[in-house]
């Protein structure tokens, strides 16, 4: 290198410091700005906790189909209207609520007296789950029924039933030790009770949640022959892209489709929230656009200036390809000191919001993305950058 | 190494029309069939000012190609060669001082020559200072090339192009700013440095010669 210091020297001639102070300023501001976006955005649309998925980054809603009446007869979504809301632009993802088809009934005690009750339980495929409880399998060898109820029901026990019964007030860790046991009844007369417990709370699932292995199990042993395509299609859930809310809305209230709850008012704030952390990264995208356009020119410049020198370089006998790397070199280096200093910026701008995303349940986004996006934006711009010098050396030295 | 540069029926395009004309037709370069430069040669091509030296000496480097014909080292076609072919005959194998000189003005004299001289090692820093005493230009070392005067500048030019090793050198009017003592010096340093290894030297004038002994006159 120390050899090349002459070369070096030569070749930095004619080079602009004010052109490139103020691309490093303009890029410096351009990709802060879009750091910052994508940081929020990132932000806005993590929980900060596992098991709290609320406000925006409420993504998944559960839907039915309306019941006019009294309806014996099943109602559920065909194959083929799954698959058309699957291919619906907001939805990302739709799973098949699978249900119990035989009787189930749970007894435990509380505080010396007995509780019995019948119920019912469903499942989804885990990934729609908003929590992973340890527990959370069934193994028929060793049987034991994990449970996942929504967490609206354990409010409505403690607020709505326990007090004017004067049972105790429960919290979920006194809820998780409680045995209880469940008797399982099929039409074909077979009956068998099981240990069971409720091993979590979700506030994304409004049902009795039990594993899909349990009711795969649960079905065929129980009620063989009764697993039909109805019986597993009757409620979906379905993963959505909340900018798209209202397109899905539209969707499901044209053909007669019930969305559980009043999510609404949540989409319509996530959904601004969104629009803003993108129009801020928009803004920043266009100030580096035209950040990079001043490198790109600075460049063009540069070698135009140098040109009978450059020329003459390679006349000497350095390889154009030498003469090149130099000025590379000097971009890629300008490129990740401006990576760097944006990339700063951009986090202890992060600081400043996530204390209050923090105590909305939220901020738990991944600096990753920014620091990923900083080093796509070092690598394009170099790219691009070494391909324009190569390009106009090249021509150069034929 | 390069044996023989070889020209066939070689004309810049800037003489397309002209071939009927009696100084192409005198000429003993272009558009001969086989017009040939053997290595340890000692040639001197005087011509007109508008003749075409300086093209014919940037053809045979690779300066430029607007030309008709071909020219060949050792019986390869020149205008096969890549930037990379030519950075390396650039380095090791053809030595030219164009008549521009193409010195770089912000750098000292030492500079301008060291530039070259990294990229081949060919000289250690004490063979460039007594080249520079010999030439009469050590107390202007450094000083940048841009104050110097268009004889001292040829005198940097001619050590610069000394520090490479080379099969042909091309000197392009190399003294026409020099003094006869100069003159007669730098011939010597040239020749010591080609017959030290069997190099050709080529040089153009248009009147003010290179004094190089034995040398042969070519009538461009």
């Amino acid at each position: 290198m120390k050899k090349d210091a002459l070369l070096i020297r030569l070749l930095r001639t004619n080079i602009s410091k004010a052109q490139l102070t103020g691309y490093v300023v303009a890029n410096v501001i351009g990709l802060a700005v879009i750091l910052t976006g994508v940081l929020f955005y990132s932000d806005c649309t993590t929980t900060s906790t596992e098991t709290d998925d609320r406000f925006m980054a409420n993504d998944y809603v559960i839907v039915s189909k309306n019941i006019d009446g009294i309806a014996f007869a099943p109602v559920a979504f065909s194959e083929n209207e799954i698959a058309d809301i699957a291919r619906q632009p907001w939805a990302r993802k739709v799973g098949r609520f699978s249900s119990s088809q035989f009787g189930m009934r749970a007894s435990a005690s509380l505080g010396g007296r007995g509780l019995s009750t019948y119920m019912f339980c469903e499942s989804v495929p885990d990934e729609f789950f908003d929590i992973k409880p340890a527990r959370w399998n069934f193994d028929p060898q060793h049987p034991f029924i994990p449970i996942i109820i929504s967490k609206d029901y354990l409010s409505l026990y403690n607020f709505g039933f326990a007090m004017p019964q004067g049972l105790p007030k429960l919290s979920e860790d006194v809820i998780g030790s409680i045995p209880i046991d469940v008797t399982l009844t099929g039409q074909n007369g077979l009956s068998a009770t099981f240990e069971a417990a409720i091993v979590g709370f979700s506030s994304r699932l409004n049902t009795i949640a039990v594993p899909q292995s349990f009711i795969d199990w649960a079905n065929n042993r129980f009620a063989p022959g009764s697993t039909t395509e109805n019986a597993w299609s009757s409620r979906l859930i379905v993963k959505t892209d909340p900018l798209l809310t209202s397109q899905m809305q539209e969707y499901f209230s044209t053909r007669d489709i019930e969305i559980a709850g009043d999510r609404e008012a949540d989409s319509r704030i996530a959904g601004l929230m969104r629009t803003v952390a993108i129009a801020v990264t928009a803004n920043g995208a266009i100030i580096c656009a035209l950040a990079f356009f001043i490198l790109t020119l600075s460049i063009y410049l540069l070698l135009q200036k140098n040109e009978n020198m450059l020329r003459n370089v390679i006349r000497l006998g350095y390889q154009p390809n030498k003469v090149s790397r130099i000025y590379e070199r000097l971009v890629a280096r300008i490129n990740c000191g401006v990576g760097a200093i944006a990339l700063t910026a951009s986090l202890a701008a992060r600081s400043l919001w996530l204390p209050a995303l923090h105590s909305a349940g939220l901020g738990g986004g991944n600096i990753w993305t920014a620091i990923g996006a900083t080093a796509a934006f070092i690598a394009l711009s170099s790219a691009q950058n070494t391909m324009l010098i190569r390009r106009r050396i090249s021509a150069l030295s034929s | 190494m390069i044996k023989k540069i070889t020209s066939q029926a070689l004309l810049p395009r800037i003489f397309r029309g002209m071939e009927a004309g009696d100084s192409l037709k005198q000429s003993q370069v272009w558009l001969r069939p086989d017009f040939t430069l053997e290595r340890g040669c000692r040639v001197c091509i005087a011509a007109e000012s508008g003749s075409g030296k300086s093209s014919l000496l940037s053809f045979i480097n690779g300066w430029r190609s607007d030309y008709d014909g071909r020219i060949l080292f050792d019986g390869r076609d020149i205008s096969l060669l890549n930037a990379a072919d030519w950075s390396r005959l650039r380095t090791f194998h053809l030595s030219l001082l164009p008549q521009e000189l193409c010195l770089f003005p912000s750098l000292t004299a030492r500079e301008n020559i060291q530039l070259k001289n990294a990229l081949t090692n060919h000289k250690s820093t004490q063979q460039i200072t007594t080249m520079l005493e010999r030439l009469g230009i050590a107390d202007k070392a450094d000083t940048p090339v841009a104050r110097m005067s268009v004889g001292q500048q040829q005198r940097v030019a001619i050590i610069r192009a000394l520090c490479q090793p080379f099969d042909f050198i091309f000197l392009d009017e190399p003294v026409s700013h020099l003094d006869e003592r100069n003159n007669r010096e730098a011939a010597t340093m040239i020749t010591e440095e080609a017959a030290a290894s069997g190099a050709g030297i080529i040089s153009t004038s248009v009147g003010h010669n290179l004094l190089l002994p034995e040398s042969t006159t070519i009538r461009l």
